[in-house]
């Protein structure tokens, strides 16, 4: 079994947005076959978070980015967008591995 | 559960005339309010929310997703559509203007995770929003939605 990222797609509150945004995630890691594995939640959630990698809505990612957040955060504009997703996803595991 | 049997008709409005997103949120909430799916509080948290986080529940272009802590005041789950006659900025750049809502109450259960799974792919159809467009009043979105979720 080979190491897998985890992953926590959070939003504020920790239940619309980021549960449409971790479908969608879901569906693009299962396609491309990322070994990347998530879960859900709020921000609080967040501050226990010792995983890899933080996906979330872009406005609040740049917000947590400011913050001085040390993990890896990926920002989405557009949660159906696929391609965006992808993007974002293969620019973290870019980053592992160099 | 699909979407369309969460979706009350009673919580759908099309052609709502907004001011600004703030009207907007609360009046696409209205319905939720009055049937005591959602508190005052939670609307004032949603709307609290975006003022302090910046707009986290536009999802996509032209879409809000507008929710809040379920501890701010969601009784049970609920969900609405409100469809503007004019689109009204949140300041969430490409993902603005915003003319569709879909103000959701979620409670700490995960039962919702099912209907957004739904709306998630409807999101991703291009024809989604055109047929809202369409929609002359709220027994037509919500026969709309059920005809697509369905076909999906």
């Amino acid at each position: 079994m080979s190491q897998k990222f985890r992953a926590l797609v959070c939003c504020r509150a920790g239940m619309g947005s980021s549960a449409m945004l971790k479908i969608k995630c879901d569906q693009v890691i299962s396609e491309e076959g990322y070994p990347i594995e998530t879960s859900q939640g709020n921000l609080d959630a967040l501050m226990g978070f010792d995983g890899d990698l933080v996906i979330t809505m872009s406005d609040l990612a740049e917000e947590l980015i400011e913050d001085g957040n040390h993990k890896y955060v990926a920002g989405i504009r557009n949660i159906v967008d696929k391609k965006e997703i992808k993007e974002a996803l293969e620019a973290f595991l870019a980053s592992k591995s160099e | 559960m699909f979407l369309s049997d969460l979706l009350d008709e009673k919580c759908v409005q099309v052609g709502v005339e907004a001011r600004d997103w703030r009207d907007a949120v609360r009046k696409s909430f209205s319905p939720l309010v009055e049937s005591g799916a959602v508190s005052e509080a939670y609307v004032a948290d949603a709307v609290a929310g975006v003022e302090k986080y910046g707009p986290y529940y536009v999802v996509c272009p032209h879409v809000a997703l507008p929710h809040a802590r379920p501890e701010s005041g969601a009784r049970r789950m609920a969900m609405g559509a409100c469809i503007l006659s004019l689109p009204v900025s949140f300041g969430a750049r490409e993902n603005d203007p915003v003319r569709y809502l879909f103000p959701l109450s979620a409670t700490e259960a995960d039962g919702h995770l099912e209907v957004l799974a739904r709306l998630v792919d409807l999101l991703s159809e291009e024809r989604f929003l055109s047929s809202m467009d369409g929609a002359q009043a709220p027994v037509e979105v919500v026969e709309m939605i059920r005809d697509m979720e369905r076909s999906l």
